[in-house]
């Protein structure tokens, strides 16, 4: 029995990426408890589910960044794809198109944007930084122009009352179980991205790429392919961000989304996903949205101001990784050897 | 019963101004190992690389098994069986054992992958060549031998037949080696054909059936290796007498200006005692991955150093970065140019000035145009360098002019050692003689010289004196104009000795 147990722990600490994940969630429980002995509405049950509901976002966010990540590339244009697809979904809306329509455009144009980014980055080989910089202005230009440079108004003058109060109740203010659906809908998306990546061979691929390109294109990986996929895995995710906003200002808002890509680096990141490719895990990544929600909702609970809550998560960000090079003095640390 | 298993005949191959390989022919049977021997350059890597599929071929016929290949892709190539175990590993180091095995030919059931089925199938491969590692092991955290072995491993998974080895001993210990003589062994039993591209030579006997040689980018001869004595061999490899001219000056042999005791900085420096005098060139010869460029960087304070002194005019002085070797008038002129040289992205002028700011600030700090003109002026006009002006990238120079811009860096200073690391590397006949006089220059100026060439004809052309390193240890000195490119390449090659146990 005794040594089962040890054998399954074993297995656990196995996979890898598992170790900076659980610190996470260690710091994750550490946080919590701290902030709730300071003010203890902080454990409120009306506190967890709008600390769960608000953590969904970033989570999604965080799963788009790491997924490209993790492929040793980066994707600036999450979160104007963010903004573009609440714009989108939320102008068709207003001119009385149903939210399923809308919401199908929404995703299309995202997913466009995914390809774009993966044929740029994977085929043309530009570096991601100029490449996704480039789709971000392009589409954060398209989210300003689909509603002549305005934010909609409500969606209900568009659809009606009742279809409205449907599509907002969906995506945000309505509950199953007990918890906001947002937080449900944040989950399944999660487990389908964590099996697509940790178990199926396009998730393999993913893993390859960012360790050694070439090792991986000797194999017969589709670098092309590969690079797509990740860069559309972000693009989905984007948009349910995307209609989230949307559904909880019951309108669409130009500037939906912004700065979202930099969160989405910083969840990852704090949960051990590495900037530089080939390492981390979605459980990382949702460590790192909770460490990151937690930390804000605890700090507005104890009274500290936006500046405030702005100078912890960049420490935090920056000690997360510190400690990645100092425990491991991996590859952050270490620089290549030539041989004469 | 041998069979031929890889037939490949007129193979030529042409890179941007070099010709690689001219109508290289060459043949492997099943159940052999074949030795691919030459200097370096001599193209036996290219050769295998239009094996394996990486490089297309110009011109000739290839077959593999058998049957005719017209452009031959990696995925066909490793289709037909060849697989190609890199000197530089290719593995992904963040994956497992059986997830580099698998990579691209992974085996999935319905939904998930079939991780358990890998894992055992990976176990089996690997304890069928008796190697014991972990399929669940991360690779990046197996010592680099065992990576080779997990290359290797891959290589027989996907049922390669035609095994190539490029180096496959350079970072292995004597233990390690045996291993994977044991395994060479084992897949030549099994009648896989083996390629095995090696500088030493004194391993050969322990797995080598037949010897091919090339030299450069020609195919030179290939016979049984087994009653060849090993003269004959290197006779082969170097072939060529020395052709080209190279301009010597006689100079009287001075005092001593640069002495270098005990030096030791890793591996690849080991226990490095020489003196340079005035009025001579040390050449350093010795093959790729000597430790030459490690025993450079190491005296220049570019890497550190565990132990050593270093002399420059009779007195001891420190150096524990770039800094402190050239205030103390020690300067490298490095290997990789465009890396290590060169910004390449700003202009001569601002190459030229870059190590010397400080003589060129006036008192503000701000550095004077004038003073670095002049610098400038002077640099051009000296070394000859061919450009409009001083104001064009310095990456746009052709490779000769770009050295001389490195070179010229150090010469406004009054240095009293330089350092030339394959200072002729990929430049043109005419501008590796005004390299070559640029040295003489310093030479007769009582500059010590150190020039590090794997260039034979060049070294034995040009130095006075020639240090043999071989494994990062020196292994002989002699004098240029004594010796012979058979007593080089000997003192290159005589690796420590290993006790490699045959079976």
């Amino acid at each position: 029995m005794n040594s089962n147990r040890q054998s399954l722990w074993k297995r656990i600490m196995g996979v890898r990426g598992m170790g900076a994940a659980l610190t996470a969630f260690v710091g994750l429980v550490i946080i919590y408890i701290a902030f709730g002995l300071i003010n203890p509405t902080v454990f409120s049950g009306q506190n967890i589910l709008n600390l769960l509901r608000s953590m969904s976002k970033y989570l999604l966010i965080g799963i788009a960044q790491s997924y490209v990540l993790i492929t040793g590339n980066i994707d600036l244009s999450i979160g104007t794809q963010v903004g573009m697809s609440a714009m989108i979904s939320a102008t068709l809306m207003t001119s009385g198109i149903s939210p399923a329509v809308a919401i199908l455009v929404a995703l299309i144009s995202c997913l466009a944007v995914g390809v774009i980014n993966g044929y740029l980055v994977g085929k043309f080989k530009l570096p991601p930084f100029i490449a996704t910089l480039g789709t971000m202005f392009v589409t954060r230009g398209i989210a300003y122009m689909v509603n002549g440079n305005r934010n909609t108004d409500a969606i209900s003058t568009g659809v009606g009352k009742e279809v409205a109060d449907q599509f907002q109740n969906f995506f945000y203010y309505g509950s199953t179980l007990g918890v906001y659906n947002t937080f449900w809908i944040a989950m399944v998306v999660f487990v389908i991205f964590f099996f697509f990546l940790s178990k199926t061979r396009s998730g393999r691929h993913i893993y390859a790429i960012g360790s050694n390109i070439d090792a991986a294109k000797l194999s017969g990986v589709n670098v092309v392919m590969t690079t797509t996929k990740a860069y559309l895995v972000s693009s989905v995710c984007s948009c349910i961000v995307g209609l989230i906003l949307c559904a909880q200002a019951g309108m669409g808002n130009m500037e939906a989304g912004n700065m979202y890509e930099m969160y989405g680096v910083a969840a990852g990141v704090i949960g051990g996903v590495s900037p530089l490719g080939g390492t981390g895990i979605l459980l990382g990544t949702l460590a790192g949205a909770a460490v990151w929600q937690t930390l804000e909702n605890g700090l507005n609970m104890i009274g500290a101001q936006v500046g405030i809550q702005r100078l912890v998560i960049g420490i935090i960000v920056v000690t997360a990784v510190l400690l990645d090079v100092v425990v491991r003095n991996g590859e952050f640390g270490k620089k290549k050897k030539k041989q004469s | 019963m041998k069979d031929i298993i890889v037939s490949m005949e007129n193979i030529s191959k042409s890179f941007p101004g070099v010709k690689a390989l001219d109508n290289v022919k060459f043949e492997l049977c099943s159940g052999e190992v074949m030795a691919l021997l030459g200097e370096n350059g001599a193209g036996k890597s290219t050769l295998m690389k239009i094996l394996s599929g990486v490089y297309t071929r110009d011109g000739g016929r290839l077959e593999i098994f058998g049957k005719e290949y017209g452009d031959l892709t990696p995925k066909q190539a490793q289709e037909a069986g060849v697989a190609i175990i890199h000197q530089e590993l290719n593995m992904c180091k963040h994956l497992s054992v059986a997830e580099n095995m698998f990579l691209g030919r992974e085996l999935s059931g319905r939904f998930a992958l079939d991780n358990a089925g890998m894992e055992a199938k990976a176990r089996e491969v690997l304890d069928d060549l008796k190697i014991d590692i972990d399929p669940r092991q991360t690779v990046g955290d197996l010592p680099v031998s065992k990576q080779q072995m997990v290359e290797i491993a891959k290589a027989l998974s996907i049922n390669a037949r035609i095994l190539i080895m490029d180096e496959p001993t350079s970072a292995l210990t004597a233990r390690e080696i045996e291993d994977l003589f044991r395994i060479i062994h084992k897949l030549k039993d099994d009648g896989c054909g083996i390629v095995y591209i090696s500088h030493r030579l004194e391993e050969l006997q322990h797995i080598v059936d037949r010897v091919t040689i090339m030299r450069d980018g020609q195919y030179i001869t290939s016979m049984d290796f087994a009653g060849t004595p090993m003269d004959q061999i290197i006779t082969h490899m170097v072939g060529r007498e020395i052709k080209e001219k190279f301009p010597r000056v006689e100079c009287e042999k001075g005092k001593k200006v640069f002495e270098v005791k005990n030096l030791n900085a890793g591996r690849m420096v080991r226990d490095i005692n020489f003196s340079v005098y005035e009025g001579e060139i040390v050449g350093f010869a010795g093959l790729m991955g000597a430790g030459r460029t490690e025993t450079t960087r190491a005296i220049f304070g570019a890497d550190p150093k565990e132990s050593g002194e270093i002399y420059v005019d009779g007195k001891e002085v420190k150096i524990h970065c770039p800094m402190d070797a050239i205030r103390n008038g020690v300067v490298l002129a490095p290997e990789d140019r465009k890396k290590d040289g060169l910004c390449t992205k700003l202009s001569i002028r601002h190459n030229l000035a870059l190590p010397n700011l400080d003589m060129l600030c006036n008192k503000l700090g701000a550095v004077s145009s004038k003073k670095e003109s002049e610098l400038c002026g002077k640099a051009v006009k000296n070394l000859k360098i061919k450009t409009p002006n001083v104001e064009i990238d310095s990456g746009n120079l052709s490779g000769g002019n770009q050295q001389k811009v490195v070179v010229g860096k150090w010469l406004a200073r009054d240095s009293r050692v330089v350092i030339f690391d394959e200072p002729t590397r990929g430049i043109d006949v005419g501008a590796k003689v005004e390299i070559y006089n640029l040295m003489n220059e310093l030479k007769q100026q009582g500059i010590a010289v150190m020039f590090v060439s794997s260039e034979m004809p060049e070294v034995m052309g040009i130095a006075d004196r020639i240090v043999v390193m071989c494994d990062g240890r020196i292994t002989g000195e002699v004098m240029a104009r004594e010796t012979t490119q058979s007593e080089i390449l000997t003192l290159a090659t005589s690796f420590e000795d290993k006790n490699i146990n045959s079976r």
